[in-house]
């Protein structure tokens, strides 16, 4: 099973807090490399990558300053992160949201589970799709 | 006293010839000389046949000779040849000259030139001839001659082919045969040759009979005829046959009725004829729709009385019959009026009539009443302009709703972020407690309870701004004359405590006394600019600068801060709802701030933009009324 590093990109604390417990339960199946706020910090903290550039990039939607979609189109129009797949996470099952996700480019969209205690099933299933859609070479 | 035997016999007229015994010839008279060129030393002892074409006809001259010596005379007519060869008709007696034993003498003849009388008489005859040929020739007519008392004596073609009868059945029978059973009853032949005699003439239409029997339909004239005496000698009888003539006229009759009927009927058009004055003669059942006038009404007035005063005085009908004549017909487009007084638009079309011999007897006139057409055109334009306005309306419409959609999606994506948010939060923490409890873990749970009060405190002033901003929308704005120094007042006002605790500068350049507005929302927008001002200024003390100047017919406001500022590609996003550019914890609020700025700039006809770069402050500018 590989592991795939991982970048996740949620605002509320507490939410960072309980996801990274509940990827850290499931599991080797991703690595965090870095867990920032909003778009902007992604993208500034990319910038110091250089080489070791994450696998996938797991995002939520509302953030403040740049929000996901920002995020989406940020990673496409880059040619240096344009492969890297963005899945989109978000409280909303809103068809048309889910839409505009994926038409901007997002490789995923997965709703979050109900509380964050819950995180481990949510860890499973983002494996899974990468591995399914084959998102990272 | 005994004349000179010579003498008279020297003055006759009349030739005198006498012959001997023989024939010969032994003495001649003056006028016998004159008359046929001859001397008597050429007649010596010649017959009579020397008078004769065939001089040498002896046969006839004896024969005369005998008839004359037989009877006492003899008497004949004929050519007679002169000496120098030409011709004379001459009547000729021969008589026997007897002594008293009755033995022949000799002879005495007379002679007399009557070839001018001749003439005339052949002349006459021919014309006679000519007339009878031609009165026999005539098909069409039946013309004969009856005697004074009725019975027919000639009879010409058209006679028998138009009673059937040949002359020789005919001649010789009363014209009453040609009447019919009830007519003889009344003794109308009688009656006519009577009146015929009173009158000179006698002309009838009137059935007659044919020799098989049928009736036909005839035109009789009876003419009586008097000779040089003024004795009544006879009548002329002519008969035209008119049953065709009387079938043609039917059939003209039924014509015309049904061409009468069928114009009468047509309601559509107007169709009426105008004398050769212009007065009306006829009127059919579209004029009276059209016009309002009954057939009784109208007839006999002046077709002028269909135009409006105006167009009378001007001379116009005149004028159009004037043009009808001249040309054939006149057509226009024009007002007329109806018997009520009320105008119409009418097409009319005047034409000329002419009899066959081309004398004028009257106009046509067909007149349509344009008004159904003129109305439904401009029902037509009308309905497109409804049409158009329409359209328009829904081109606004649409915009509006778009602008709608927008903020419903806007909306939907709220409610599914934030609001879901702060649920979530207090679903987690109070499971985490669950979970704690459960595991005898108490050492958190204040920390849990804390975030989810907070959770739920959020989410209550979610809840409250959302419903203060669709607020916004609706309602009818209190509008009035409003002091801006008020307002501005008013604002800081209310932001006291955060003026304070921030130490802000606030500086007005405001040269405006007064807008129009509702004063409740005006200062929330004030307040809410200047709360952004003081808020996202962190390295120094926020100064604030308030501005006010006039735009053409608005004002101009600007509020300007020493702020963070909002970077380029933010900009446009400021005014998004719940739209937060920097994190809770760095600059709270719930980023709805703006968008209830902007809206209630909008509802006040307004426009608010920003003017900023990254880290060098921010200007907030709106327009308001006066």
């Amino acid at each position: 099973m590989r592991t795939y590093k991982i970048v996740i990109v949620e605002n509320d604390e507490d939410e960072q807090f309980f996801m990274k417990d509940g990827f850290e339960k499931a599991g080797r199946l991703f690595e965090i490399v870095a867990q920032v706020r909003n778009g902007d910090m992604l993208f500034e903290w990319l910038e110091q990558q250089n080489d070791s550039l994450p696998h996938v990039v797991l995002s939520d939607l509302n953030m403040p300053g740049m929000n996901g979609y920002d995020v989406i189109t940020g990673m496409q129009n880059d040619p240096r992160y344009a492969k890297i797949p963005v899945i989109i996470t978000s409280t909303s099952s809103t068809p048309t949201i889910i839409d505009k996700c994926l038409g901007l480019g997002a490789a995923d969209y997965l709703v979050k589970p109900e509380t964050w205690l819950e995180y481990t099933p949510f860890v499973q299933k983002l494996h899974r799709i990468i591995e399914d859609k084959k998102l990272v070479d | 006293m005994v004349a000179d035997t010579q003498m008279i016999l020297d003055n006759l007229t009349e030739a005198v010839i006498v012959l001997n015994r023989d024939g010969g010839i032994t003495y001649i008279n003056n006028a016998m000389s004159r008359i046929s060129g001859y001397d008597i030393s050429d007649l010596l002892n010649k017959s009579l046949s020397i008078l004769y074409r065939n001089q040498q006809d002896m046969i006839k001259s004896q024969y005369e000779l005998q008839v004359a010596a037989r009877t006492g005379n003899f008497v004949s007519e004929g050519w007679k040849t002169r000496k120098d060869g030409s011709r004379f008709w001459g009547e000729m007696n021969i008589s026997s000259i007897k002594d008293a034993s009755e033995a022949i003498e000799g002879y005495c003849c007379t002679l007399r030139d009557t070839s001018a009388q001749k003439e005339e008489e052949l002349q006459l005859r021919q014309s006679e001839e000519r007339y009878r040929i031609m009165v026999e020739g005539v098909k069409d007519y039946s013309i004969f001659m009856m005697d004074a008392q009725g019975y027919v004596c000639t009879w010409n073609d058209g006679a028998r082919l138009m009673k059937g009868y040949s002359a020789h059945e005919i001649i010789g029978k009363h014209f009453s045969v040609f009447y019919t059973t009830e007519d003889l009853d009344k003794k109308k032949a009688e009656v006519e040759l009577n009146i015929a005699i009173r009158d000179g003439r006698y002309e009838e239409d009137g059935w007659r009979v044919r020799k098989n029997g049928t009736v036909f339909w005839a035109n009789v004239i009876l003419t009586p005829l008097y000779n040089e005496q003024n004795v009544l000698i006879g009548f002329s009888k002519v008969t035209r046959d008119l049953t065709e003539k009387r079938l043609h006229e039917e059939a003209l009759r039924q014509s015309e009725e049904r061409y009468r009927l069928l114009v009468e009927q047509v309601t559509d058009y107007g169709i009426f004829m105008l004398d050769e004055k212009g007065r009306i003669i006829s009127w059919n059942e579209g004029a009276k729709r059209i016009k309002g006038y009954t057939e009784a009404e109208i007839v006999g007035k002046y077709f002028s009385i269909f135009y409006p005063e105006e167009d009378i005085l001007t001379g116009k009908p005149k004028h159009e019959l004037k043009v009808a004549r001249e040309v054939g017909k006149y057509e226009e487009e024009g007002w007329r009026l109806k018997k009520d007084g009320s105008k119409f638009w009418a097409n009319v079309v005047i034409t000329a009539v002419h009899s066959a011999d081309g004398t004028l007897v009257g106009y046509s006139k067909v007149t349509r009443d344009l008004s159904e057409r003129k109305n439904s055109e401009k029902a037509l334009r009308e309905s497109y302009e409804r049409y158009r306005m329409l359209t328009e309306e829904l081109k606004v419409t649409n915009s509006e709703l778009s602008y709608a959609n927008q903020e419903l999606e806007q909306f939907t994506s709220i409610v599914s972020h934030d609001l879901q948010e702060p649920v979530r939060t207090i679903k987690s923490f109070l499971k985490l407690m669950e979970m704690k409890l459960s595991a005898g873990e108490y050492e958190q749970l204040h920390t849990y309870i804390d975030k989810s009060t907070n959770a739920a405190n959020r989410m209550k002033e979610l809840i409250q701004n959302l419903l203060h901003y669709s607020q916004l929308s609706k309602g009818s704005l209190k509008e009035q004359e409003v002091n801006v120094n008020d307002l501005i007042n008013d604002a800081l006002q209310n932001l006291r405590a955060s003026v304070e605790v921030s130490n802000a500068n606030i500086e007005l350049d405001c040269e405006i006394e007064k807008v129009y507005g509702d004063k409740v929302q005006l200062t929330q927008l004030f307040q809410n600019l200047i709360s952004n001002a003081i808020k996202f200024t962190d390295t120094e003390n926020p100064r604030v600068r308030i501005t006010a100047q006039q735009d053409n017919d608005q004002v101009r406001f600007g509020i300007t801060d020493n702020g963070i500022g909002i970077a380029e590609k933010d900009l446009n996003k400021v005014f998004d709802i719940f739209r937060r550019l920097n994190t809770e914890k760095a600059f709270p609020g719930t980023g709805i701030g703006l968008a209830i700025c902007k809206k209630i700039v909008e509802r006040h006809r307004g426009k608010i933009w920003p003017q900023s770069e990254k880290g060098k402050g921010t200007t907030f500018y709106f327009t308001l009324q006066q």
